[in-house]
């Protein structure tokens, strides 16, 4: 079970971001939990500069961007094994 | 007046000016300079630029270098908060935050462009150099009143900036943003090796003529109201501009599923447009006279050398990246922009000149001072101000005024207030409030007294002693908090 965290107060890159996490979630059939963080103080507990950020299992695997579909789906196999 | 008649002269006023907007303004100002923000966004690595906003960066180099992280990192207010709590929670000082915040939306690319290509060059000078000034200024008086707390608030931050393997920008991605910036330099700056006509041609196609003297009934053209007629040349920009936008949508909304053909397409209707733009055409009873001015072949030159970049130098995530981010823009701005312009024409029309006279018309306190309040009480959403500020200039209002105006109302809202107060606090928010106020009607004074034929000089003498004074002030007290040691820790963090 994954716990994977999209970090951002809601700006347009963040939905686009988690749209994208959701999508390949779905398609690789993975058990994960996808959460929203959008509180200031909750997104700047993580070693990040600017948002969006992604978080798998209390990692931050990117910020700042939108990274491409192949790099979170390796993410999240990588975390997976 | 009767009802009716008024309605259809408001609306009338809103999509004449509308229309005036898009093919004049929008086309070689505006689309590079979107293009231009979603490179920056893209491809410039921000630890690039942050990494000298840590603590323990000297002064003279962290301020500088503040003002450049806000002009190339933040394009729209939605950006500039989040980057701003980002840089303030991870241990800049309060001061250089505070600097990036002030900087970036008064002198970012697209406003600085934008407030060139409507309003005029020096204005956007104007812009540029006085918020740079003022920015570093609130950002040195800030850190000087709050030095307590930024103690005790550097103590309580990781060191993010410390240890730092920033890389820098690839070689191929800093061309390609060069090349951006030439082809909007291109397309906007008026010398005559860019406007003189190399080669005419007359297309014969009957009745131009005719179509022109309908458009000029239907948007009336009058110079000195500020009004600006359009031309056949702009019905086909404005008709580019929409299949552009149809094309775009279906092309880069989905652009991280993959590029598809309507990506394509949409650039290659771009570089059509930009081209179309850069002719000189005439509507004349033969048919139209097309000539070709030295900036098309410059726009037809930046857009090959991008093409050849874009298609063999950059790698497929940056392009997607780079795309991604310059539609984005476009669609969280372009929005606003054609309803902010739809209704400054409305307004346009209600507002007498003769108020806008008596309140601003000359460079006095009182008539800075009513710009930066209005600044602050109005919300526009990004780069509508520079319309409405356009409307004003054309009703009477002076330079210096409008300048205040300018640098306050990006500055200052409610909402940023708001926002900027949950993340430094309530105090520090209105400190800040305050010192933007005071130093906007400043730049509209020294603005307007140049305007107004002070000399140069003499405004930069004024302008210089200040800020040195400002520096010598905040380095005695520096001083003198190193003499004394260590500050007592109960400083409060609100």
């Amino acid at each position: 079970m994954l716990t994977i965290k999209v970090l951002g107060p809601g700006c347009a890159n963040c939905k686009r971001l988690e749209q994208i996490t959701s999508k390949i979630v779905s398609d690789l059939a993975v058990e994960a939990e996808i959460i929203k963080v959008t509180n200031y103080n909750d997104i700047m507990a993580y070693p990040i500069l600017s948002t969006p950020g992604l978080v798998i299992n209390e990692q931050v695997v990117s910020s700042g961007r939108i990274p491409s579909m192949a790099e979170v789906t390796t993410w999240i196999t990588n975390a997976l094994s | 007046m009767d009802i009716p008649v008024l309605l259809m002269r408001l609306f009338q006023g809103g999509t004449g000016n509308l229309a005036a907007y898009l093919a004049a303004h929008v086309l070689l100002c505006l689309l590079p300079a979107f293009y231009i923000a979603g490179a920056m966004t893209a491809l410039i690595p921000k630890d690039t630029v942050t990494r000298f906003l840590g603590r323990n960066t000297p002064k003279f180099i962290s301020y500088p270098a503040a003002a450049l992280a806000g002009s190339v990192l933040a394009v729209c207010s939605c950006t500039i908060v989040p980057l701003f709590a980002g840089i303030y929670k991870k241990g800049a000082g309060i001061g250089p935050a505070i600097t990036f915040l002030f900087f970036a939306p008064a002198a970012n690319i697209l406003a600085l462009v934008y407030t060139g290509g409507v309003i005029g060059p020096d204005l956007a000078f104007a812009r540029l150099f006085l918020s740079l000034a003022f920015g570093i200024g609130i950002g040195l008086i800030m850190a000087l009143i709050f030095r307590k707390d930024d103690q005790v608030h550097d103590k309580s931050t990781d060191a993010m900036f410390a240890a730092q393997n920033a890389q820098g920008m690839k070689k191929a991605a800093l061309a390609f943003l060069l090349v951006l910036v030439i082809l909007l330099l291109a397309g906007t700056l008026k010398i005559s090796l860019l406007t003189d006509a190399y080669a005419q041609t007359s297309l014969p196609i009957s009745g131009v003529a005719e179509f022109q003297a309908g458009l000029d009934r239907l948007v009336p053209y009058d110079a000195s109201k500020g009004e600006e007629g359009v031309s056949v040349q702009g019905v086909v920009l404005i008709t580019l501009l929409a299949l552009i936008g149809v094309t775009s949508w279906k092309g880069f909304e989905n652009i991280h599923e993959g590029f598809n053909r309507w990506a394509g397409i949409a650039l290659g209707l771009t570089a059509l447009t930009l081209a179309v733009a850069s002719l000189g055409v005439q509507a004349t009873p033969a048919g139209l006279l097309v000539s070709v001015p030295g900036k098309f072949i410059a726009v037809l030159l930046a857009l090959g050398i991008l093409f050849w970049l874009g298609r063999y130098h950059l790698s497929e995530d940056e392009l997607r990246d780079f795309l991604w981010e310059s539609w984005r823009f476009v669609k969280q701005i372009f929005p606003l922009l054609v309803a902010g312009v739809f209704l400054v024409g409305v307004i346009r029309v209600l507002i007498r000149p003769e108020w806008i006279q008596t309140l601003a018309g000359s460079n006095t306190i009182l008539g800075n001072m009513a710009g930066v309040l209005f600044g602050v009480f109005m919300y526009f959403p990004t780069l509508v101000e520079v319309p409405i500020a356009k409307m004003f200039l054309s009703l009477g209002m002076h330079r210096g005024p409008l300048l205040a105006y300018l640098m306050a109302d990006p500055e200052l809202s409610l909402q940023s207030i708001l926002i900027i107060s949950a993340i430094i606090g309530r105090k520090k928010t209105w400190t800040y409030v305050g010192w933007v106020a005071l130093f906007s009607t400043l730049a509209g004074l020294i603005y307007g007294a140049w305007v107004d034929g002070t000399s140069l000089w003499l405004l930069s003498l004024y302008l210089g002693a200040f800020l040195a004074c400002l520096a010598t002030v905040l380095y005695l007290v520096n001083k003198r908090v190193q003499r004394k040691g260590v500050l007592p820790q109960t400083a409060s963090t609100d």
